[in-house]
């Protein structure tokens, strides 16, 4: 009797479940796959606007940088506005791995060669708050000449930045990253400026609309001689991205786009309005 | 007690179910890059006794051939955050030899209706295919101007369902 009681109500819960929607069932059936979100990425582009940021090529994409930086736009018409001391940037990137890029890249600021890669160590989840990725470049400064500098070895060309990226996307709006950096030039311009430099970056954007950005990041050099003439570089700018592209525009006051060059030597004086105009265009292939 | 396992069973083989159903959609303009995506994880259930039908698949596993334009569809189309889900629930209507399938499509939340013939195959299992086109303004999906050239008006969705039987 007991048994034939619960018999009845079981299949009476059975049939219960079979009036529901059948949609109803489908969704009980996903339940799992539902816990695993699209997460966004913290940036849109690899460069906040001269930091780097924690954004990286996914597997076999291909990216096609192209950054400008002009002349001093206290130059006035001399260069009109800087328009004819430009630095140009080319760089190739390619997503190798499914967290790790490589990039090669040539620069006009002391023709500088350059190889970076970058590769996440973790990525925001809802467990994990951030995103957290490597970067390192090697630069090679290829305008110093035998001629005059007689006791040049191969590795005075040479200076690297290491960073650690640490971003978080907050919401929909607003992103934020901090970059320890290390620096090391093998060859400093001012004869008191120490090889080995300690930086902090930060940066972050607040998104304008669905394709548009506002950009800022700033890196303090901890390292830095008191008698330096170079400065810390700060940049803003906006980023539109237009589905294969994204354009970067901004305002500086470092010339060099090289993680060594923009940290160690900016030359330009925010409060002087000795900035640059320049751009990134970002293209994936 | 073997009889409570009959009906059990009885009452189970008229539904029919995948979880690796395929859908395509096909956004391309001819001379410029392709925009087209594949979903290999689309569950349908479909009970043979009512022909009804429901389909559910995330919006996540629409695969794109480039990465970047994954994000996109996911960030700035779908709101892939807010709309996870895109969902179909209706019936196969069987007139003469053809076989129709009518109902409503969810995308973000909005609804539509949907009718187009299919190929019905029934035998140990039950293949389902066929196609529809869809525009994206139905579902308020916002094609910005820059890019209007490079997505077609109308959006072809393929779909290729094959279901078991479900124990």
């Amino acid at each position: 009797m007991k048994y034939r009681i619960l018999l009845i109500l079981f299949l009476y819960i059975i049939k219960l479940n079979a009036q529901s929607d059948l949609l109803d069932e489908l969704e009980s059936e996903t339940l799992q796959e539902e816990k695993d979100k699209f997460y966004y990425p913290a940036f849109k582009a690899m460069k906040i606007g001269n930091l780097q940021s924690t954004k990286i090529a996914s597997k076999r994409d291909f990216y096609l940088y192209v950054s400008h930086r002009f002349g001093s736009l206290e130059d006035g018409f001399e260069t009109f506005f800087g328009f004819d001391n430009a630095n140009t940037k080319i760089e190739l990137v390619y997503g190798f791995l499914e967290n790790f890029q490589i990039g090669i890249s040539r620069e006009s600021v002391r023709k500088t060669y350059a190889g970076s890669l970058k590769f996440r160590l973790l990525k925001q989840n809802e467990k994990f708050p951030f995103n957290i990725v490597y970067y390192s470049t090697i630069n090679i400064n290829s305008e110093l000449k035998k001629e005059r500098y007689p006791l040049l070895d191969f590795k005075d060309r040479l200076s690297f930045a290491n960073q650690i990226l640490i971003s978080n996307r907050l919401n929909n709006y607003i992103s934020l990253e901090l970059a320890p950096t290390i620096i090391r030039q093998n060859l400093v311009y001012e004869p008191f400026q120490k090889h080995d430099q300690f930086a902090l970056g930060a940066g972050g954007r607040i998104r304008l609309s669905k394709r548009m950005s506002f950009n800022i990041d700033y890196v303090y050099n901890f390292s830095r001689h008191e008698k330096s003439i170079y400065k810390n570089p700060l940049t803003i700018g906006i980023d539109i991205e237009t589905g294969g592209h994204i354009f970067q525009l901004l305002f500086t006051n470092a010339q060099s786009t090289n993680e060594p060059g923009f940290i160690s030597n900016a030359e330009g004086n925010w409060e002087d309005g000795d900035i640059f105009f320049g751009f990134n265009i970002v293209r994936v292939f | 007690m073997s009889m409570f396992f009959l009906i059990l069973k009885s009452y189970s083989q008229n539904k029919y179910l995948t979880k690796n159903g395929i859908t395509e959609f096909k956004a391309s303009v001819e001379t410029f890059e392709p925009v087209e995506a594949v979903n290999n994880n689309t569950t349908v259930l479909f009970k043979s006794n009512t022909n009804e039908i429901a389909i559910l698949l995330f919006l996540k596993s629409f695969h794109f051939e480039i990465a970047l334009m994954e994000e996109h569809f996911n960030e700035n189309y779908m709101d892939s955050d807010k709309f996870p889900k895109a969902k179909f629930s209706g019936k196969i209507i069987n007139k003469k030899d053809k076989y129709f399938i009518k109902g409503n499509l969810n995308i973000k939340g909005i609804s539509k209706e949907v009718i187009t013939e299919i190929e019905f195959i029934k035998g140990n299992t039950i293949k389902i295919k066929g196609f529809f086109e869809v525009k994206p303004s139905d579902f308020n999906i916002k094609i910005p101007s820059i890019v209007r050239k490079k997505i077609s008006e109308k959006i072809k969705i393929n779909f290729n369902y094959e279901l078991q039987s479900k124990t």
